[in-house]
């Protein structure tokens, strides 16, 4: 059936490639680029595990064509470091436990990068509310939560 | 997934001539988080699929003081959230779009999308049926309206013809002495589609309710007005025991179905609980 070539900007780079129009987001970004950082979890738009920014806004991958991202920016979790440097908000997830197994990790960062951007210094509720697409069936959510306002006091402070 | 044909036309005559030559195993596609999940679960397998996203005549929110609120059927569900002139204008549908699904779905799925796939489980059509919106259709045949009550036909299906596309939702001026709510009940805090919603409309004069339109969607197929209900508030002035007869009768005149997520007499609990407190919301009463 139809092929299309799409051209996008992921992480900074432009990359443009063929795809079959069945191609889902998140295959695209772990199966041709090798992103393998975007996880897929349920793959039916529940678990948000597959989660990454599309203009800078956050959006399932999994329920998303890779077509649809045409001419559009997307950010994964390997886009968020400087080089060495974690992001405040892969810091913070470190220095506060707020992962376990780490499966759902990708997804709540990239979340709460759209958190972030929308509420510079969130409520808490503001945080629950942001990360109500994402499920964790390790932590409890409380250290998830706790990283999200630690990194939110550190950026807010620079 | 099986595989299909990806068309991407730039106008409404393109899309609606593409949608009649591909007939019926033909979707269209907005925003695609519903359409996704369904074609990811062969609940649907369409052979093509004519996606809108690039037709600009579908985009765009804007507010007329004589013509009222115009909302492109593109709009994000976060669009119709953040839109200061809905905020202003139409505080109950911005706080009704603020919160439904989840982030994800709000950045990508659209109001057009979501009425036209008419799943009752969700919160648009149940407020804007309580606002009198209409639907604005296109093809290559022109344009035409009518009340979104009467688009929205059964589970899962519309008025829409094969040919046509829904261009716009139209949502008349508030009238003035306008108090309006609403109200979604889930089972738990999670989960992302309500069971029970209600939207109320009135229109107050001094003490008095002039009229009321109240409309419970979630447990119903299509989202239903309640006339009966709306009767026993026209013309009177509010107090809590009103309102409380109002939703005892709400329970009553509602079409609740059973099904696996749960039984009809659960539901028509949740319609009055729900519906008194939408009710004290809308009235200023206090919460029992």
């Amino acid at each position: 059936m139809s092929k299309h070539t799409i051209e996008v900007t992921v992480n900074g780079e432009l990359r443009k490639q063929d795809v079959p129009a069945r191609r889902m987001l998140s295959d695209f970004l772990r199966d041709d680029l090798l992103l393998t950082g975007t996880k897929r979890g349920c793959e039916t738009g529940v678990c948000g595990a597959c989660s990454v920014l599309v203009d800078g806004e956050v959006v399932k991958s999994c329920l998303s064509l890779a077509v649809q991202a045409n001419g559009k920016t997307i950010t994964t979790i390997e886009g968020l470091a400087d080089g060495d440097t974690l992001h405040p908000l892969q810091q913070a997830f470190m220095e506060c436990g707020g992962l376990q197994c780490g499966y759902c990790t990708p997804g709540m960062i990239m979340a709460s990068c759209s958190i972030l951007k929308k509420h510079p210094q969130p409520t808490v509720e503001q945080v629950q509310e942001g990360l109500n697409g994402n499920l964790c069936r390790c932590t409890g959510y409380t250290q998830i939560v706790e990283s999200v306002m630690v990194a939110a006091e550190k950026m807010h402070g620079n | 997934m099986r595989d299909f044909e990806f068309l991407e036309p730039s106008s409404i005559e393109e899309a609606s001539r593409m949608l009649a030559e591909a007939g019926e195993n033909s979707r269209v596609m907005a925003g695609g988080t519903a359409l996704m999940l369904a074609m990811r679960q062969r609940m649907l397998a369409p052979s093509t699929v004519v996606s809108v996203a690039r037709i600009a005549a579908l985009q765009g929110i804007s507010f007329d003081p004589a013509q009222g609120l115009r909302i492109g059927a593109l709009s994000r569900h976060v669009d119709v959230a953040e839109a200061d002139v809905i905020k202003q204008q139409y505080p109950m549908l911005a706080e009704m779009a603020a919160k439904l699904a989840n982030p994800q779905v709000r950045h990508q799925g659209t109001l057009g999308g979501n009425i036209c796939y008419a799943d009752p489980s969700t919160d648009p059509s149940t407020c804007l049926i309580a606002l009198n919106a209409q639907i604005v259709l296109g093809s290559v045949r022109g344009q035409r309206m009518m009340p979104l009550e009467r688009f929205l036909v059964d589970y899962f299906q519309t008025a829409i013809e094969q040919d046509e596309l829904v261009v716009e939702v139209r949502v008349p001026v508030l009238p003035s002495g306008f108090r309006g709510q609403y109200r979604r009940f889930r089972k738990t805090a999670a989960e992302h589609r309500p069971l029970v919603n209600i939207a109320v409309a009135a229109q107050l004069e001094q003490d008095r309710c002039q009229q009321a339109r109240i409309v419970v969607g979630a447990s119903t197929p299509v989202p239903q007005r309640l006339k009966e209900t709306e009767a026993l508030l026209k013309n009177q002035v509010i107090d809590q025991a009103l309102l409380k007869k109002a939703s005892i009768a709400a329970s009553q005149e509602v079409n609740a179905v059973s099904d696996n997520r749960a039984s009809e007499s659960f539901r028509r609990e949740m319609v009055r609980v729900n519906a008194y407190r939408c009710l004290a919301d809308t009235f200023g009463l206090p919460q029992e």
